[in-house]
C-alpha cells in the first residue's frame, strides 16, 4: 500500500515539475523589464478552503502598491506567496524574471532580494536590535562582522533607532520593534519590500513612526507591496491601490480612482464601512 | 684466578651449612620450653563473631610452661596501640585441672602487660592471663603472640607464638563516634523514644553516613556521566521525530514511545538479566549508565521537541524570509531560544534521573539505597534510609531552587543589555537620552527596565502625558503577547 502511494506521489511530483517546466519556458519573454514582481493566475488553497482563486498583479520597479480588502480576502496570503512562505497551489510568480514556484530556483537566494515586514514584528528575542539586523547579513550574505555592523547601525539610524542598537527587543516598544524589523529587512538590500499589515498590531501613536519610515522608503524609490488598513497612507503614498475580495482582485487603479470613484459594489461597500 | 674463586665458593657453602645447623638447633629448642596454648579475643560485634578494633573486648593468653621450668614472670606484648588497664587483668595458674592460689603483681607499660609471681609457679603449670576491657587498635590487623617470660633466676626468653593470631577488624572513626554517642545519656534518652530510635537513631545515622556516602558518589557519577551523553542523543531523536522523512520519524517515534511507555525498572531488568545472557558483560555501574542514558534520551527528546515547537511560527518565517536556510534558522534562531526555554525542564529531568538511580538497587548496584539497606538489614533500624533520603535531598533541593530561579529569570525577560548599561555608565550621561534615562545612568541598575520604558514614552509622545503613554504601551504589549500566544493570525 505504502509503495503504491509513494509511487503515486512520485508521479504527481514529476507531472508537477514538467508542467512548471513547460509553462516557465513561456512567459519570460513577455515580461516587461520594469516588472519586478509578476503574479499570474495565482491560486492557493488550505485543504478545501480556497483562499486565492485567480490573482494577477504586475508590480513595476519603484512602484508602491497598496493592497486593501476585508479580512479573509486573501491579501496576506497573496503577499506571503511572493516569497514562498506559502507555497502556491497554482499559477506562477515571477520575481525579476525568475519563477519562484520552480523547484530549481534557489529560494534562499531569491528571498534576500525580497524584504518582508510582519504584523507581529518577529524580531529574534534573544538578539539585540543590532544583532537582529546583523544576523542574516553575516550568515546569508557572508558579510564581515565589521561591515554587517556598520550597515546595521546605518539602517537603525535611518529608522530613527541609532541609540537603541544594543537594546533587546523586549526593551523596545512595538513601534520601535517594527522599525528594527524594517531595518533588518533593508540591511539585506532588497529590491522589493513586502509589508504585511505592519501597523495593525500597533497603538495609534506608535503607528505614525512606522508609517513615517515607510513613507521615507517610498520616497527613496523602493518598490513596495503594502497590505494595510491605513487608508490615509494608501491615499498619500500609493501609486496604485488594489482591492481584493474573495481571493481575486476586484478593482485596481490610482488612489484617487479607487477611493473617490470606486466602480465595484464590494469596493464601495468596504470603503463605506471604513469611512 | 679461577681456582681461587672455586675455593671461595666452597667455603661459602660450608659456612651456610653451619649456619643452618645452628638455626635448626635454636628452632628446635623451644619444644622443651613454654608453649602458647591459647591466644584469643572475645567477639564484641553486635552481630557476627568478629573482633572489632577500638571496642572493649577480652584478650586471653594461655601458656603451658615446660616440665622443667618454673616461671617467675610473664610479659605479654599486646598489639601496638592497645589500651589495657592493669586492674582489669586476671591471672590464673593451673596445675592440671587444679586451680592454684598464686599471688601476682600486674603492671602495664603501654600495650605491655607484665605479670610477676610472688613466688615462681610450679614447673609444668598452665598460666592464663585474661585482659578484660581491653581495647585493641581501631585500625585492626592480624596480631601474633609476642612477649617474654623468665624462669626463676634465669634470663628472659621469648614466648613462642605457636602460629596463633588474633584477627582484629578495623573500625572507622564513625563507628567509634557511634560507640561514644551510644554511651551519652542524652542519646540514650533520645533513643528511649521508639519513633526517634527507629527512624532517627544518631548512633546508627553516624555509622550509615560513610556507606551511604559511597553510594551517593556512585549515583552522582552515574548521572553526571550519562546525562550529558543523553542530551545529544535526545536532540537527535527530537530532530528525527520532527523530520519530514517518514522512516526517520517512525524510528524515533517508536523509540520514544517504547522507552517512555515502559517503566525504567523493567528496562533495567531487561538490560541486567538479558544482556549478560547475550554474552554482553559490563559492570553494574556501566550498565546502569547505559540504561539511564538510553532512557533519559527519550524523555529529553520530547522536552526538546516541545521546546522547539513552542517557538512562534513567526520566528521561522522571519528567519526564512531573510534568506536563511532551514539549518541556519535552526542553529541561529530556534535553538538559542529553545535552550532558554528547556533548561528548567531539563533540570527536572536531571532530578528525575538522579532519583531513578535508586531503581538500580534491585540489580545489585551499590548506590544509596543498597548501602542503606545493608545497615538496616543488620540493625533492623530505619535510620539508614533517612540518611539516604538526606543524600538525595542534598542534590534535589538546590536543583529545584535553581529551576525556580531560572524560571523567574525567564519570566523577567531574559538577557538584558549589559553593554549599553556599561557604556552609559562609562560615558556618564548619554547626551541624547531623555531625562529618565539620565536618572538611570546616575542611579545604576535600580528600576532599569521601568525607567527604560518611561524614557521611551517620553520619546514617542513629545506632547507629554508620559504616564498615559506608558500605561498604553504596557497594555498594548499585554494585548500583543496574548495575540502571539494564539499563533500567527492569517487573514
Amino acid at each position: 500500500m505504502n509503495k503504491v502511494s509513494e509511487k503515486v506521489d512520485e508521479i504527481s511530483a514529476q507531472m508537477a515539475a514538467t508542467s512548471v517546466k513547460v509553462s516557465s519556458a513561456r512567459p519570460a519573454p513577455q515580461l516587461d523589464e520594469n516588472v519586478i514582481v509578476s503574479i499570474q493566475s495565482l491560486q492557493k488553497s488550505f485543504g478545501d478552503t480556497e483562499v486565492l482563486r485567480d490573482v494577477n498583479i504586475d508590480v513595476h520597479r519603484g512602484e508602491v502598491v497598496v493592497v486593501l480588502g476585508p479580512s479573509g480576502s486573501g491579501k496576506s496570503t497573496m503577499l506571503r506567496c511572493i516569497n514562498l512562505l506559502e507555497v502556491p497551489t497554482g499559477g506562477h510568480i515571477y520575481f525579476e524574471g525568475k519563477d519562484i514556484t520552480d523547484k530549481k530556483t534557489d529560494i534562499n537566494k531569491l528571498r534576500t532580494g525580497i524584504g518582508m515586514v510582519f504584523q507581529s514584528f518577529n524580531l529574534f528575542p534573544h538578539l539585540s536590535a543590532k544583532e537582529n539586523v546583523m544576523l542574516a547579513q553575516r550568515k546569508v550574505l557572508k558579510r564581515s562582522k565589521e561591515e554587517a555592523e556598520a550597515i546595521a547601525l546605518e539602517e537603525l539610524r535611518k529608522v530613527g533607532l541609532g541609540d537603541r542598537a544594543d537594546y533587546m527587543p523586549s526593551e523596545l516598544s512595538g513601534g520601535q520593534q517594527q522599525r528594527v524589523a524594517i531595518a533588518r529587512a533593508l540591511a539585506m538590500r532588497p529590491h522589493v519590500m513586502l509589508f504585511d499589515e505592519a501597523t495593525s498590531a500597533l497603538d495609534p501613536e506608535l503607528v505614525r513612526d512606522v508609517l513615517g519610515v515607510m513613507k521615507d522608503l517610498a520616497r527613496e524609490g523602493m518598490t513596495m507591496i503594502v497590505v494595510t488598513h491605513e487608508m490615509g497612507f494608501a491615499r498619500d503614498v500609493a501609486d496604485r491601490v488594489i482591492f481584493m475580495d474573495g481571493g481575486v482582485v476586484v478593482e485596481e487603479g490610482t488612489p484617487e480612482a479607487v477611493f473617490d470613484h470606486p466602480q465595484n459594489e464590494r469596493t464601495k461597500d468596504f470603503l463605506g464601512h471604513i469611512a | 684466578m679461577e681456582s681461587r674463586s672455586t675455593a671461595f665458593g666452597f667455603l661459602a657453602v660450608l659456612t651456610a651449612l653451619a649456619c643452618a645447623l645452628v638455626l635448626a638447633a635454636v628452632a628446635a629448642s623451644p619444644a622443651f620450653a613454654m608453649e602458647t596454648e591459647r591466644w584469643t579475643a572475645k567477639s564484641n560485634q553486635d552481630s557476627g563473631n568478629q573482633i572489632m578494633g577500638g571496642t572493649p573486648t577480652r584478650v586471653t593468653w594461655q601458656g603451658q610452661s615446660a616440665e622443667d621450668e618454673s616461671v617467675a614472670t610473664v610479659s605479654l606484648a599486646l598489639p601496638e596501640g592497645t589500651v589495657v588497664d592493669a586492674a582489669n587483668v586476671a591471672v590464673t595458674v593451673l596445675d592440671g585441672l587444679e586451680r592454684l592460689d598464686f599471688a601476682s603483681a600486674v603492671t602495664t607499660d603501654g600495650a605491655q602487660v607484665n605479670v610477676a609471681f610472688d613466688e615462681a609457679a610450679p614447673a609444668g603449670a598452665m598460666i592464663m592471663i585474661e585482659c578484660n576491657e581491653c581495647v585493641l587498635p581501631p585500625s585492626g590487623g592480624q596480631f601474633p603472640v609476642a612477649g617474654t617470660y623468665t624462669v626463676e633466676g634465669g634470663a628472659a626468653q621469648d614466648i613462642p607464638d605457636g602460629g596463633k593470631t588474633i584477627d582484629v577488624v578495623g573500625t572507622s572513626a564513625a563507628e567509634q563516634m557511634s560507640k561514644w554517642l551510644a554511651a551519652q545519656p542524652a542519646v540514650q534518652a533520645w533513643n528511649s523514644v521508639k519513633f526517634l530510635h527507629l527512624f532517627l537513631d544518631p548512633t546508627i545515622a553516624i555509622t550509615s553516613v560513610p556507606a551511604v556516602f559511597q553510594g551517593w558518589i556512585l549515583a552522582i557519577l552515574m548521572v553526571i556521566i550519562s546525562f550529558p551523553l543523553a542530551i545529544p542523543l535526545g536532540l537527535m531523536w527530537s530532530f528525527m521525530r520532527m523530520a519530514k522523512n517518514r522512516v526517520l520519524c517512525a524510528i524515533a517515534s517508536c523509540y520514544i514511545n517504547i522507552i517512555r511507555g515502559t517503566p525504567l525498572f523493567l528496562q533495567i531488568y531487561i538490560a541486567y538479566f538479558g544482556l549478560p545472557q547475550m554474552g554482553v558483560n559490563i559492570s553494574g555501574f556501566w550498565m546502569g549508565i547505559i540504561v539511564l542514558f538510553l532512557n533519559s534520551s527519550a524523555y529529553l527528546a520530547e522536552i526538546f521537541r516541545a521546546g522547539i515547537q513552542s517557538i512562534p511560527k513567526g520566528q521561522f518565517e522571519a528567519s526564512r524570509s531573510l534568506g536563511m536556510s532551514g539549518a541556519q534558522t535552526m542553529i541561529h534562531v530556534i535553538i538559542p531560544q529553545t535552550v532558554r526555554r528547556v533548561i528548567p525542564t531539563m533540570t527536572s529531568e536531571f532530578i528525575l534521573m538522579y532519583k531513578d538511580t535508586s531503581l538500580l538497587a534491585a540489580v545489585g548496584v551499590y548506590e544509596i539505597i543498597s548501602n542503606a539497606k545493608i545497615i538496616t538489614a543488620a540493625t533492623g533500624n530505619m535510620t539508614p534510609y533517612i540518611v539516604g533520603a538526606l543524600f538525595y535531598l542534598v542534590v534535589t533541593i538546590p536543583a529545584t531552587r535553581a529551576i525556580n530561579h531560572m524560571e523567574k529569570k525567564l519570566a523577567d525577560g531574559g538577557r538584558k543589555r549589559k553593554k549599553a548599561r556599561a557604556q552609559a555608565e562609562a560615558a556618564g550621561v548619554i547626551e541624547s537620552a531623555p531625562v529618565a534615562m539620565r536618572a538611570v545612568a546616575a542611579d545604576g541598575d535600580a528600576d532599569m527596565t521601568l525607567s527604560m520604558r518611561l524614557s521611551e514614552s517620553f520619546a514617542v509622545s513629545p506632547e507629554g502625558a508620559a504616564y498615559g503613554a506608558e500605561k498604553k504601551a504596557l497594555r498594548h504589549k499585554a494585548r500583543r503577547d496574548s495575540k502571539d500566544g494564539k499563533g500567527d493570525p492569517r487573514e
